[in-house]
């Protein structure tokens, strides 16, 4: 990880959280603006109830007033008003909702989008974990995050003010006399809010250390047993086990002290507010018993907004941080390299030349020194050298994944720089050491995105590089879906199946890294034949651990720390009396290994 | 219902914790039914301006006491019940992880870790919600709803209860209802979320590939569509989750309208007054919490019991290899005899077939074949990791069975072919099998696998941290700690299954000489796709299909065109080809 990376890793200040997550609303505006004005409308039919009973109570019932058709419209008015708030309230419950997920839908492909546009550099040396949990886990956050926003504190806080409307409506006095419940609602708010983000964070974090352990101790359940730790790994699960409880327990206290016993009682002091106020009033003259009803009523709802404003605040919290990671890796700027604006040239034939390329990750490791060699179409190239010795650079090179230093990759004679990338894709096909399998069938493993391979194509491609044998033996054949990674199947059948997929793509320029790791002779027979018949009228270039490879190549490169020890036809390096010649010795003698 | 049953066990056990909470739960909404009568009786003395200042003061203190007094017994609940609860969640998970140290490989091949893990968290937590909050809204619905109903029928009216309670019933009904659709819902957009983080996990382990062919658009695009499923499936929940207010508002609010025009009756006939009318409808907003509790409670339970028959699935899975009554507790050694004729894991073909091998204490076996013949399978019924019905395999003359499997495996080190290391330093990883081990004794065995450079090469050398959140380790530098780590035992019998394929030829040497010269007159089994690291053992032993095909030290092997022969001449050219230069 360099400096750049490390940046990914700093949180971003909330103020920049809060106006980023602002700037995705903005698309979603529309929507908003109906979700807020059905939430008014909502919420004010739903807080003019009590104020119809309150109009009942003192205009008709208290003075004996009972007028019928005044008693009906009333009547009519306060259940079309009900039936009305619950269908605006369901319709703006479920637009901001919607808002919310649609708007995390956007950030979601944005920030994907944003990572398969990075280079491989960034791949190769940020972890993937930590990048799949930012596409997904922290993206949930802000999910709720916009619901919890949204959907909660908006319509609670519209609920609010509603009720202060309201009440300021009855009795302006008495509200403002309600309004000294809010600086102790707001203390009771602030301890909780920071005790809460401490105790929530440790709950967290602790729980967290508990999956953690939990998991490993599954996926290496063997070794606890084959060493005999059992009950030392119980022991320690339970002292995680024990701590979690603890902090959980913490949690739950705090709650207990702050959030809905405290707001109880704060809602007890409101009340004792308030008819202590009517009270005193009734001393010097008449009250309106109707408003004094009302004020109850009022008192009673307002506080199951605060609850759930409060319970929600540590989540909240959490969620910033999320976003703020996710805002980070959208913003984090690692291109693959540039080419030139106006490339534009097809590749024809496919000849490769570097030209006294060096190459190198970092500014002073140089990786690939002073390499020059020319390939044409139809012939094949093979690189061979000790692990380290530069051979994945120069792949990593001529697929144009990370720029050179120096020199010039030139295809065709044209620079690799005035090609276009897709060009560059499509026309040169690797095959991977480590055969990547997709969870897909294995028609759709071959096929990948390219809906113009035919079923035909598919067939072919697997009958040149020899995998359809093994494909006809699996359960239906070519629609067989591969496990979890494809463990299903050996390393050998995986590099068939990933040599079938180049080859059903038809590059002009091939390359090959060979498998390093053991490969059965059978299997390693069939893909010598598969090689064979994929370079007819292509360039290859073959990273080479098996003779056979190498004693198949037009020209072989020797690669030693970056460098080029020699290189030249089979015949040239034996004539040479070198490493090559050295190396060739040893098989004499052994050739019916080969036959 | 049969959840608490199932729970009773632990109800039991903490019967005191229970008792009190739902004590103190019931005396609560006693209290809770006092503020309302207040309230009414202060309305009619404002109403009636009969109100006195004393007597206002008086109703205050009331209010005020039962203010606080609520306050600390709604504190002092949560502690007793949910506290109750929280200790039962982690007492289960430690119950869950013991059983998990006692299932071996078969258990694990067959559960996926996924699920195992699912069910000590999302399961436990069900299972807590039904021992706490399960408890709390049934204990809830059923006093505070009763004592609300039983105190407006015999304070104010019967008559206008029933007609007050009548959309009541339909609350708890359509929320529970609504809670059970939701759980349905949102299980399917979990599901949808899950196969999103798959497609993510493929697509970063993938990059390369689809960076080599330019899919990246493409990608981008299917990655869309899931996402899409995943904002579908989220809406299907929002549509419920967005009923639940309107649904409790409007019952309430056809409550109070009952209540109301009906109560507006008894005014005017004097069977209640204003004050009382006020009071009821305090007392109506009182039903909502019982009534949403009713509905919660059977969706808890629902869940609760659901959850609780899996974990109690798992936990009924019995030990696949158990000690007999007559088993020894001494530890075998000896000479090691494998008479295996046949064994197959699960019926449909045979893993190891006619297996004869004869091992002297002290000597070395290697094993050899190519990957799926049967080498792990082998070594692994030595370690009894399954027991073998057709055969058996003798330590010392006695069969492996015949000794407490804790003692068989004290007399074994082994070091597997994936290379598991724990998230903890170097030195505790290799003082694995023994955490008292000394620093010097950790050195020893981390220099005799060839990783103690390596290891001082870390700033932090050997308290480096491995794994996630520690420094990545190559798979060789893996295979070498996990070497050590079995080393430091110095067992009887050490056991190396495919652990020197990610070092090279000059480690592997290096690391051979050395446990010839640690293990002389110890047993050591090694199986190895690479034959040069079993060439010097005493035995040689080569698997194909799971039986026994080419057996002899290396020359006997080399005798003739033997697989192995044609296997060690071909590894030999090519180990020369990876080196780069053929110098001897």
């Amino acid at each position: 990880m360099n400096n750049k990376h490390k940046q990914l890793l700093h949180p971003l200040p909330q103020k920049e959280v809060f106006r980023r997550l602002l700037v995705y609303t903005g698309k979603e505006k529309k929507l908003i603006i109906a979700a807020m004005i059905l939430l008014i409308g909502g919420t004010a039919a739903d807080l003019a109830g009590p104020l119809i009973i309150q109009t009942f109570i003192d205009d008709y019932l208290a003075p004996r007033n009972f007028v019928q058709d005044a008693l009906i419209t009333l009547g009519v008015v306060y259940l079309l008003l009900y039936a009305g708030s619950a269908v605006m309230n369901y319709i703006q419950g479920y637009l901001f909702q919607k808002v919310a997920l649609s708007i995390i839908q956007d950030i979601r492909v944005d920030i994907f989008a944003k990572v398969e546009s990075l280079g491989l550099s960034f791949f190769d040396q940020f972890p993937t974990g930590g990048l799949i949990s930012r596409i997904t886990n922290d993206t949930e956050q802000v999910k709720e995050l916009y619901i919890t926003v949204l959907a909660n504190f908006l319509q609670n806080i519209i609920f609010l003010i509603g009720i202060f409307a309201a009440m300021f409506y009855l009795n302006a006095a008495l509200a403002a006399f309600a309004l000294l419940i809010l600086p102790l609602l707001l203390i009771v708010i602030y301890f909780y809010r920071k005790y809460s983000s401490i105790f929530y964070a440790d709950m967290s974090e602790k729980l967290s250390q508990l999956n953690a352990r939990l998991n490993e101790s599954i996926q290496g359940m063997s070794v606890i047993q084959m060493f005999r730790q059992e009950r030392r790994m119980s022991r320690e699960f339970a002292v995680i086990n024990q701590q979690h409880q603890d902090s959980w327990m913490k949690s739950m206290k705090l709650d207990g002290l702050l959030l809905r016993p405290a707001i109880d009682l704060i809602s007890i002091l409101a009340l004792m507010l308030v008819l202590t106020y009517f009270g005193a009033a009734s001393f010097t003259g008449p009250v309106e018993i109707g408003v004094v009803y009302a004020f109850v009523n009022y008192l009673d709802r307002f506080f199951e907004p605060v609850n759930q404003i409060m319970q929600r605040l540590s989540m909240f919290q959490q969620a910033m941080i999320s976003a703020g990671r996710v805002f980070r890796l959208m913003d984090h700027n690692e291109p693959p390299p540039k080419q030139q604006p106006n490339a534009g040239y097809q590749i024809e034939k496919g000849n490769v030349e570097f030209k006294k390329v060096h190459f190198s990750y970092f500014e002073n490791e140089m990786v690939l020194s002073d390499i020059s060699f020319r390939i044409d179409k139809g012939e094949m190239l093979a690189i061979v050298g000790q692990t380290g010795s530069g051979k994945s650079s120069l792949i990593n090179a001529l697929m144009r994944f990370y720029p050179i230093r120096e020199g010039n990759i030139l295809i065709d004679g044209k620079e690799i720089q005035t090609i276009p990338f897709q060009e560059i894709r499509k026309n040169i096909g690797l095959v991977q050491q480590d055969a990547f399998l997709y969870a897909a069938s294995i028609k759709d493993n071959i096929r990948l995105y390219n809906k113009n391979i035919t079923e035909a194509e598919i067939f072919t491609a697997a009958k040149t590089v020899g995998a359809d044998a093994f494909i006809q033996e699996l359960d239906n054949g070519y629609d067989h879906v591969i496990g979890e990674r494809g463990t299903t199947l050996s390393t050998g059948e995986r590099q068939l199946l990933s040599f079938a997929r180049t080859i059903a793509h038809n590059p002009k320029i091939l390359i090959l890294d060979e498998a390093t790791a053991s490969i059965d002779t059978e299997t390693e027979a069939e893909i010598q034949d598969a090689l064979k018949n994929a370079r007819a009228g292509r360039t290859t270039i073959a990273i080479a651990h098996r003779l056979s490879t190498i004693k198949e190549a037009d020209h072989i490169i020797v690669l030693e720390q970056g460098r080029i020890a020699e290189q030249g036809s089979h015949q040239q390096l034996i004539s040479k009396k070198g490493i090559y010649e050295k190396m060739y010795h040893l098989q004499q003698g052994m050739n019916y290994i080969q036959k | 219902m049969k959840v608490f049953v199932d729970l009773g066990w632990y109800f039991k056990q903490e019967k005191w914790r229970y008792l009190t909470g739902i004590f103190i739960l019931i005396l609560v909404s006693a209290l809770t039914l006092i503020p309302p009568y207040i309230i009414g009786v202060v309305v009619d003395g404002i109403s009636a301006q009969a109100l006195t200042q004393q007597q206002l003061l008086i109703w205050m203190t009331v209010l005020l006491a039962i203010g606080v007094l609520s306050y600390l017994l709604r504190y002092v609940w949560r502690i007793l019940i949910f506290g109750a609860s929280i200790k039962l969640a982690r007492i289960l998970r430690d119950k869950l992880y013991e059983h998990f140290t006692l299932m071996s490989g078969k258990f694990y091949q067959k559960k996926r870790t996924g699920d195992l893990m699912a069910h000590a968290t999302n399961d436990i937590r069900a299972i807590e919600q039904t021992a706490g909050a399960g408890v709390l809204t049934l204990v809830d619905s059923l006093t505070m709803g009763s004592f609300v109903i039983i105190t407006m029928a015999l304070t104010i009216s019967w008559e206008l209860t029933l007609i007050a309670l009548i959309p009541m019933p339909f609350m708890a009904l359509m929320t529970s209802i609504y809670g059970s659709m939701l759980h349905k819902r949102f299980s399917r957009a979990q599901q949808a979320f899950s196969s999103l983080n798959d497609k993510v996990q493929e697509s970063m382990s993938g990059i390369k590939v689809t960076k080599a062919h330019g899919y990246e658009n493409e990608e981008v695009s299917s990655f869309k569509s899931q996402s899409n499923n995943v904002v579908r499936k989220n809406m299907a929940v929002a549509k419920v989750d967005a009923l639940f207010d309107p649904t409790i508002s409007l019952v309430v609010g056809m409550s109070f309208f009952l209540s109301i025009a009906f109560g507006a009756v008894y005014v005017v006939n004097e069977a209640i007054t204003i004050g009382q009318l006020t009071s009821f409808t305090v007392y109506l907003g009182l039903l909502i919490w019982p009534m949403l509790a009713f509905g919660w409670f059977f969706n808890i339970v629902e869940r609760g019991r659901a959850s609780n028959d899996r974990v109690n699935n798992i936990l009924k899975v019995p030990m696949d290899v158990k000690d007999s009554a007559q088993a020894a507790s001494t530890v075998p050694q000896g000479n090691i005899s494998f008479q295996i004729d046949r064994f197959s894991y699960d019926e449909t073909e045979e893993n190891l077939k006619d297996i004869h091998i004869e091992l002297q204490e002290g000597n070395t076996l290697g094993v050899a074949g190519r990957t799926g013949s049967g080498k792990t399978t082998l070594v692994k019924a030595l370690l009894r990791d399954f027991d073998i019905k057709d055969g058996d395999i003798y330590i010392g003359g006695k069969s492996i069975r015949s000794f407490e499997k804790n003692a068989l495996l004290n007399a074994v080190a082994f070091v597997p072919q994936d290379h598991f290391l724990f998230s903890a330093t170097i030195a505790d990883n290799i003082a694995f099998g023994k955490p008292d081990a000394s620093y010097k004794e950790i050195i020893e065995a981390a220099r005799h696998a060839g990783i103690h450079a390596d290891i001082s090469r870390f700033t932090e050398g050997y308290e480096t941290m491995v794994g996630e959140r520690g420094v990545t380790l190559s798979g060789g530098q893996k295979q070498r700690i996990s070497i050590a780590r079995a080393l430091l035992l110095n067992p009887q019998i050490l056991i190396l299954d495919d652990s020197l394929s990610a070092v090279d030829a000059r480690t592997e040497e290096f690391i051979l000489r050395n446990l010839k010269k640690i293990r002389q007159n110890k047993t050591t089994i090694i199986t190895a796709h690479r034959l040069s690291a079993i060439m010097h053992a005493d035995e040689i032993a080569v698997l194909d299909q799971g039986e026994l095909t080419e057996k002899g030290t290396h020359n006997d092997l080399m005798h003739f065109e033997s697989w192995y022969k044609t296997m060690y001449e071909a590894q030999q050219v090519e180990m020369k080809i990876e080196e780069g230069h053929g110098d001897e």
